[in-house]
């Protein structure tokens, strides 16, 4: 009898403390996700506020639409490339840097600085390192004699100057997560391969990167969930240009809803967004909730 | 006692704020940046020399965003602004939806009326239906109108007479860019949108092509079209590399520093500054005329600034009060001279102190009487961001000129259907 | 301490460092110097390595435009949607590691999660504003402290699942055989022994936060109340970028960060040594 009455009184209890989180994520997230749902079926002008159901309309539009299919696949190309540059630049560095050494501290302090500035301080400085004609970049590579270089102007271009802005900011902290890792892996592991004879790149192969995978998983995690959903840089950078070059998916459900005001089209955009996020996340989701089967 | 007496003037203080709070009035007026913002602010600090019991807060932002909070703020009839600026191909959409405030109505409960020194063609753009009829939901904060600009010096200096047409623009953006070191031949804005569109229609409606036919379906595929849009990827070769990425502080610019032959699309109110030698390296060698023609006469290009009262101000009257001063013949004035605003009142034009300081400014009558207006739809935004962004394409070579215009022509009659 | 990279004692490791540093630094130094320069030094086609004309104009400006009022409002909005994220965060997390809710709950509710973590923030913005802007939130900082909850909100449960998920029941049963309430378990039993989770989770959800651009512009209109990044893109105009302005409003951005990050290092090397998933 008492135990069932503290069983009914664990489960309340549990039920409450989690209540505040369930009300704040059905209200801000679900309902949301629900309307823009429904909206995608429809035919929907904000400004004029008519709205009108049109089946698969908009998602037949815009599957056949260049600029979203360009947006897409721009988003995909950025995400993947960024995160493998970060997690292998970050991997590499913390091998090189393993251990201790004279101001480790000092330099691994300054380090994190980039990922902590705000996105916009960021493009900021970066918009005018890149600037064409008064750009410190340019400027260096025609006083060596090289030629200027189009990094926002040239469409083949602009998308990797937006790759190499977010792996300036975000290496160090591939790196930090890395050492950490790294650090945590018990000394004797690598002096009894090194008794054993191993060469280095067996060691590395062999030893180290199987102990890390797990570090490495979750970096790639975040790394792609981040830049996945990259915004502010392209506002600030390039504003999708030169021609769609940097269009992302986030900025055209941005110019759809927000500056065509076409509720319709921005939502059928949004739920494709949220198919494929679905998709790309089965893979860690399985990750996160058996952590002891990988 | 001395406690009371504190009590006393601590309840007095706290009256006399109550009674000059409710005095006080804080217009927020979401405008323009740039000179535009100057401009506003220059007449601001005038009205609040006189009235200073209101305050403002003068936002000054990019075209995009003005449009996109003043819509969504006017939509959810929050009530944040007292004033706004609306560019002209937008107007419709807010005069239609009912966002402003009635300006007839104002007029008539103020005693005042509305006079007839503003210029009268865009004065109907002002009012809905766009005629003399209709209700006034808005007044002309500036006459602005597209201009062309070349460097007279340069031009006699290799021989070149006045270009009459687009044909003699490419020579000599040719010429000079080939035998004048360190300047473009051309520049003209390349960013993707509103200011590449911008930089194109001149052309574009001289070499005789329009948005739309009679039957008001789109015809910005049209054999002039795509002849347009070819000759003004040709002009595109003598500009700077850097052209797609050019906004108007890159093309005013260069103007100002002399490394731009000719500027083919220019704005009255970046001009401020051409004759002052202080500023400007090319003061004095600078023509400023209306654009060339072609198989029409020259087209500049209509680009208004409505300024109107919001449905949902809660400021009406003293927002009024200042809409009035604001496009008074005095404050015009002040405007043009102290920031190069353009006016939208006759007077002004004629005004001597003002020809004196602007030389160039008949040109900008002229332009204003041959003017054309982009065309008034609800989906102007997303028509010109289409197209701009197509046009863009083809200047950086993914798409040829005739790709680029019927892929805008399919997508303009795709949104125009909606 | 047999070493892993032997490279450590070559001449070239400092070099590197050295070389990584520069990388590093160098766009931090380029925003302090052009912060620095007068308009004209700013716009030269040859671009200076250091100002040669000093001038602590931009900085002027910027103060008197009011950018501390942007940078209180930034700290405002970060602190308080960072802890009110903490809070109800570290209670479901608790709930979702403890207690296994029915119908597979704890697997849909973490599986969400994880979709609006990865969710572009723009996808919901129409419905939210409109929300908003029904329950008068918009053009107000609490608004932005109740919508960045789609940001830090995830975050939080989802790293603090994880700290809690590697803490031994044993402590709390001892606890609750003791006679100790729920809410005391928690409170002095569970919270102790993550605390150093709480603060790394602490880290991220102010950084987000504080990175935050979407929902500030489209939720704030008056100049008072916009947050520090909001200020920052009012300085890239159509008609000019004034570099030097932007730039010193980007160093005050920049300061509190400094200030912040020797701490940071401290707790983030620490929670990732920690395994965390």
């Amino acid at each position: 009898m008492k135990s069932i009455g503290k069983t009914r009184g664990k489960t309340l209890f549990f039920w409450s403390i989690l209540l505040p989180a369930l009300i704040v994520m059905l209200w801000l997230t679900v309902y949301p996700m629900i309307t823009v749902f429904l909206t995608s079926f429809q035919n929907y002008n904000y400004i004029s506020g008519r709205r009108r159901w049109i089946g698969l309309g908009n998602y037949r539009n815009i599957l056949t639409d260049q600029v979203f299919l360009t947006s897409f696949k721009n988003t995909i190309v950025y995400c993947f490339s960024t995160t493998f540059l970060e997690v292998f630049l970050g991997t590499a560095l913390a091998l090189v840097f393993y251990g201790n050494f004279r101001g480790k501290s000092i330099f691994t302090i300054l380090l994190i600085l980039p990922m902590m500035l705000s996105t916009m301080v960021v493009s900021s400085v970066w918009k005018t390192l890149f600037h064409y004609d008064i750009g410190l970049l340019n400027t260096i590579l025609s006083q060596i004699g090289l030629s200027r270089v189009g990094w926002l102007i040239d469409p083949k271009m602009a998308l990797w100057s937006l790759v190499l802005v977010d792996v300036w900011q975000w290496t160090p902290f591939a790196f930090i997560v890395m050492q950490a890792g790294l650090s945590s892996i018990p000394q004797e592991v690598f002096e009894a391969s090194v008794v054993d004879g191993a060469t280095y790149r067996q060691r590395l192969f062999r030893i180290t990167l199987p102990i890390l995978r797990d570090q490495i998983l979750l970096l790639c995690l975040l790394r792609t969930i981040d830049t996945f959903k990259i915004f502010s840089k392209v506002f600030a950078l390039t504003g999708g240009g030169p021609g769609n070059a940097t269009e992302t998916t986030s900025f055209f459900v941005y110019r759809e809803a927000f500056q065509y005001f076409n509720l319709g089209r921005s939502s059928a955009a949004s739920m494709i967004t949220l198919v494929a996020v679905v998709l790309m996340s089965i893979f860690y989701l399985r990750k996160m909730l058996n952590p002891r089967e990988a | 006692m001395t406690k009371k007496t504190a009590l006393l003037l601590l309840s007095l203080c706290l009256v006399l704020s109550g009674v000059s709070a409710q005095k006080q009035v804080k217009l927020v007026i979401a405008g323009r940046d740039g000179d535009y913002g100057n401009a506003m602010q220059v007449a601001v600090d005038a009205y609040m020399a006189k009235n200073p019991n209101v305050k403002f807060d003068v936002l000054k932002l990019s075209g995009d965003d003005v449009y996109q909070k003043t819509v969504i703020d006017l939509k959810s009839g929050t009530g944040t602004y007292d004033l706004i600026l609306i560019d002209d191909p937008k107007v419709l959409q807010y005069q239609r939806a009912g966002w402003l405030t009635d300006l007839d109505a104002m007029f008539k409960k103020s005693g005042k009326t509305v006079d007839s020194d503003f210029i009268s063609t865009v004065m109907d753009l002002c009012r809905y239906p766009n005629n003399a009829k209709g209700k006034l939901y808005s007044l002309p904060f500036v006459g602005n109108v597209s201009l062309f600009a070349y460097r007279a010096d340069l031009f006699a200096k290799y021989g070149l007479s006045a270009p009459k047409t687009w044909d003699d623009v490419l020579v000599a953006a040719k010429t000079i860019s080939e035998k004048e070191s360190g300047v473009d031949g051309i520049s003209f804005r390349g960013v993707k949108g509103n200011p590449i569109l911008t930089a194109f229609l001149p052309i574009f409606w001289s070499f005789g092509a329009d948005f739309t036919n009679a039957s008001g379906n789109p015809t910005v595929n049209s054999p002039e079209a795509v002849k347009a849009l070819k000759f003004f990827l040709e002009l595109a070769k003598y500009g700077p590399k850097s052209t797609p990425m050019n906004n108007t502080a890159q093309v005013r610019d260069g103007l100002l520093a002399g490394t731009v032959g000719i500027a083919p699309e220019v704005w009255p109110a970046w001009l401020g500054k051409i004759d002052d030698p202080n500023e400007s390296k090319v003061a004095g060698k600078v023509k400023i005329t209306k654009h060339p023609e072609e198989v029409k006469k020259s087209s500049p290009m209509i680009g208004i600034w409505h300024i109107a009262i919001p449905a949902a101000s809660r400021n009406k009257d003293a927002a009024f009060d200042f809409l009035t001063f604001l496009t008074s013949r005095e404050t015009q004035k002040l405007m043009v001279l102290k920031a190069g605003l353009p006016p939208s009142r006759v007077s002004v034009f004629e005004d001597k102190e003002i020809l004196a300081k602007y030389p160039w400014y008949p040109a900008i009558s002229d332009a204003l009487e041959n003017g054309v207006a982009r065309p008034r739809t609800l989906y102007w935004a997303e028509i010109e961001n289409t197209m701009g962004g197509l046009i863009q394409e083809a200047l950086i070579g993914q798409k040829t000129a005739e790709q680029a215009l019927n892929e805008a022509n399919a997508k303009i009659a795709e949104i125009l259907k909606q | 301490m047999a070493s892993y990279v032997t490279t450590k004692h070559s001449p070239l490791f400092p070099i590197l460092m050295i070389v990584i540093l520069l990388i590093t630094l160098f766009p931090i130094y380029w925003i302090v110097v052009t912060s620095l320069k007068t308009p004209v030094e700013n716009i030269l086609p040859v671009p200076t390595l250091y100002p040669h004309k000093f001038t602590l104009d931009n900085y002027q400006k910027v103060l008197l435009g009011g950018s501390l009022r942007n940078l209180f409002n930034s700290i405002f909005v970060t602190a308080v949607s960072t802890l009110l994220s903490l809070a109800i965060g570290f209670l479901a997390a608790y709930a979702l590691v403890r207690h296994k809710f029915p119908l597979k709950f704890n697997v849909v509710f973490l599986v969400w999660i994880i979709i609006v973590k990865m969710l572009p923030p723009v996808v919901l913005a129409v419905p939210l504003y409109e929300m908003f802007s029904k329950m008068h939130l918009i053009n107000n900082l609490w608004g932005l402290v109740v919508v960045f909850q789609v940001y830090t909100l995830p975050y939080c449960i989802w790293m603090l699942f994880g700290f809690l998920k590697t803490l031994p029941l044993e402590y709390e049963e001892a606890a609750d055989i003791d006679g100790a309430s729920r809410l005391q378990i928690v409170r002095l039993v569970v919270f102790p022994l993550v605390q150093t989770g709480v603060v790394a989770t602490a880290i991220f959800s102010i950084i987000v936060a504080w990175d935050e651009f979407l929902f500030s512009m489209l939720f704030i209109r008056s100049p008072e109340l916009q947050t520090l990044p909001l200020a920052i893109v009012g300085y890239i105009g159509e008609f000019e970028t004034l570099w030097g302005q932007l730039m010193a409003i980007s160093v005050l951005a920049i300061i509190p960060i400094i200030i912040f990050v020797r701490f940071v290092y401290r707790e983030m090397a620490s929670a990732y040594s920690l395994g965390l998933k």
